[in-house]
């Protein structure tokens, strides 16, 4: 084995095992669990009882049920939550010490942020899987498929990697943990800015022109194509942006921590 | 480590100038008040800050430069460090395992290991938030071992603890250095630096003020006084003129007339002498006591000030009945 490859193969165990300490909190804690399983199925359940008659308005899409239609905004709506405890996971680390441990051994930095991130991924992964089981007693129905499923699935863990990454790179930059607790309403500027419950078409205008700039409106177009089987949202510019989102807040986030590391 | 300074904004130097060289197999006991600056340099040793100007070398290797390889020979157990309360011993010392390179089948022999090590087989598979603060400051030093680390940074490790604990970590520390660990340890205890340390740094205002072994430190602030107890006070004029031939003798105080005083340098070694003197001119002894200078009369002597929050170790006292 190459130096490099060993390094990388000794990165990978790090980024594992970090994910799997991440990870298993997540599933012991009761205050974590609550907002990211419940609180969307939650909101599913108002929206899928509360504006259901939505399904009958002229240039609604032509989907087998609402419920089937409005999963994909849970899923975001998970995906949103999932990066956002990462966030509050990591500024309660740096708050508490537990960061200065892993620092103090001898781990390149970016696995340090990458091994957070591959807990959020993993988290999202079950519960985008959860969501959708969860809706098919409720009248869920997928003509995407399980391949379309799947690719759905994957979408929504990059895109909660995204979110995750700027979670991260806020709470690196600032170490606040109560920072990132009052971020959770922003959850919602993000998620009802993007046509999460409702077709874009249908949106007002200023929020249509909105959800234009917001990535989640790509995702969760996406994963409605995916699921429902139609051209309702494209996958490649739902994974383009999910993948491009990742990708520039998992770099901010790195940022952040070399800054820290620079000037603590 | 070299005119080592940290500053933090606002110009507030938390070190600020330290010079120090602590020897591969010794313990090396760094001493000083809350807020004097104890923590700061272990941050910077452990590469967790950078200093502001001066340069330290840990195990070799510059704390900035080559912060990847000090990290590597270096075990840490820092006084706040957080231990996942929702995690078990063993899989917080499986997951340092990996942190440190090590394979899973690796990480688990070594998990196992140290467990057992520090005493918490039982508990290892047990959640940490119900492990006592004891059995954390030791999960907490097993975690600093995972990797044979050849530079042990402990920051207050006993801070809390009950006599008991605090006692099996001490046999724990001096275990490691026993098998050659060097120690680099922190506290505002005193006894724990004269129990542990084989050099003692005193640390006060970001500067090193007093350095050496315990009793070198002590000897600098003055010499063991021997205190006899006369079954008679007449005999204690005759008492202080014999006992000038072994030290200064302490003026009479008139609340113990049966009480004599002489410094010796020898300390408990002038006992037999004292005794034997006394006999041969008939003067009868209740007891002889020795109390030696502590480290706080040391640490009172080098920066005026007494260790807040510090426990001040009772004088050392032997007595000797006849």
């Amino acid at each position: 084995m190459s130096a490099a490859s060993g390094t990388l193969a000794r990165e990978g165990r790090v980024v594992l095992a970090l994910g799997r300490r991440s990870l298993t909190i997540q599933f012991r804690k009761a205050q974590l669990l609550m907002p990211t399983f419940i609180l969307p199925l939650m909101l599913l359940a108002v929206i899928a009882s509360g504006t259901s008659a939505a399904q009958g308005l002229r240039g609604f899409p032509d989907v087998a049920s609402y419920v089937a239609f409005i999963v994909p905004g849970t899923i975001i709506q998970g995906t949103i939550l999932a990066g956002l405890t990462a966030g509050i996971a990591l500024a309660s680390d740096i708050e508490f010490g537990f960061f200065d441990r892993l620092l103090a051994a001898p781990v390149n930095r970016v696995s340090l942020v990458l091994g957070r991130l591959a807990a959020t991924i993993g988290l999202a992964l079950l519960q985008s899987t959860f969501f959708l089981l969860v809706a098919m007693p409720f009248g869920a129905r997928y003509s995407g498929g399980v391949d379309g499923a799947i690719l759905a699935i994957a979408i929504a863990a990059i895109t909660a990697a995204g979110i995750g990454g700027i979670a991260a790179a806020i709470a690196l930059r600032t170490g606040s943990l109560s920072l990132l607790q009052s971020l959770f309403p922003f959850m919602f500027v993000l998620l009802f800015t993007a046509p999460a419950f409702f077709p874009r078409e249908l949106l007002n205008p200023i929020l249509r022109d909105v959800a234009a700039y917001n990535p989640l409106t790509y995702v969760v177009e996406a994963v409605r194509g995916l699921l429902s089987g139609t051209s309702v949202g494209d996958p490649l510019t739902g994974f383009a942006a999910a993948t491009g989102l990742a990708l520039v807040t998992t770099g901010l986030a790195v940022l952040a921590l070399r800054e820290r590391l620079r000037t603590q | 480590m070299r005119d080592l300074v940290r500053e933090y904004k606002g110009g507030i130097r938390a070190v600020d100038g330290l010079d120090l060289d602590v020897a591969t197999g010794e313990i090396y006991g760094f001493l000083g008040p809350n807020g004097a600056g104890k923590t700061t340099c272990v941050r910077i040793l452990t590469t967790l800050l950078r200093p502001t100007s001066g340069r330290a070398l840990v195990a070799g290797c510059d704390v900035v430069r080559d912060a990847d390889l000090v990290r590597r020979s270096i075990g840490v157990a820092l006084q706040e460090a957080a231990i996942d309360p929702l995690m078990t011993g063993r899989e917080l010392l499986r997951m340092q395992g990996a942190l440190h390179g090590l394979r899973a089948r690796e990480a688990r022999g070594r998990a196992s290991d140290l467990l057992e090590r520090v005493g918490l087989v039982e508990a290892g598979d047990r959640r940490i938030g119900g492990y006592s603060g004891g059995m954390r400051r030791r999960l907490d030093l097993a975690l600093a071992l995972v990797h044979r680390p050849v530079v042990l940074f402990l920051d207050e490790p006993t801070t809390g603890l009950d006599p008991t604990s605090r006692a099996a970590l001490w046999r724990e520390v001096r275990a490691l250095n026993n098998e050659g660990t060097t120690v680099f340890l922190t506290t505002q205890y005193l006894e724990e630096a004269e129990q542990l340390a084989d050099r003692v740094g005193i640390i006060a205002r970001g500067r090193l003020v007093a350095e050496g072994t315990p009793n070198d430190l002590k000897a600098r602030v003055g010499m063991p006084t021997l205190h006899i107890e006369l079954a008679e006070a007449e005999h204690a004029g005759e008492a202080r003129t014999a006992l000038e031939g072994i030290g200064p003798v302490e003026p009479p105080d008139p609340r113990a007339p049966t009480r004599v005083g002489v410094r010796s340098a020898s300390g408990k070694g002038a006992i037999a002498p004292v005794v034997r003197l006394l006999d041969e001119r008939g003067i009868a002894i209740v007891a002889v006591e020795v109390e030696s200078p502590s480290l706080d009369d040391v640490f009172i002597a080098v920066t005026g000030t007494g260790l807040e929050g510090g426990a001040v170790q009772p004088p050392e006292a032997e007595a000797v009945e006849s």
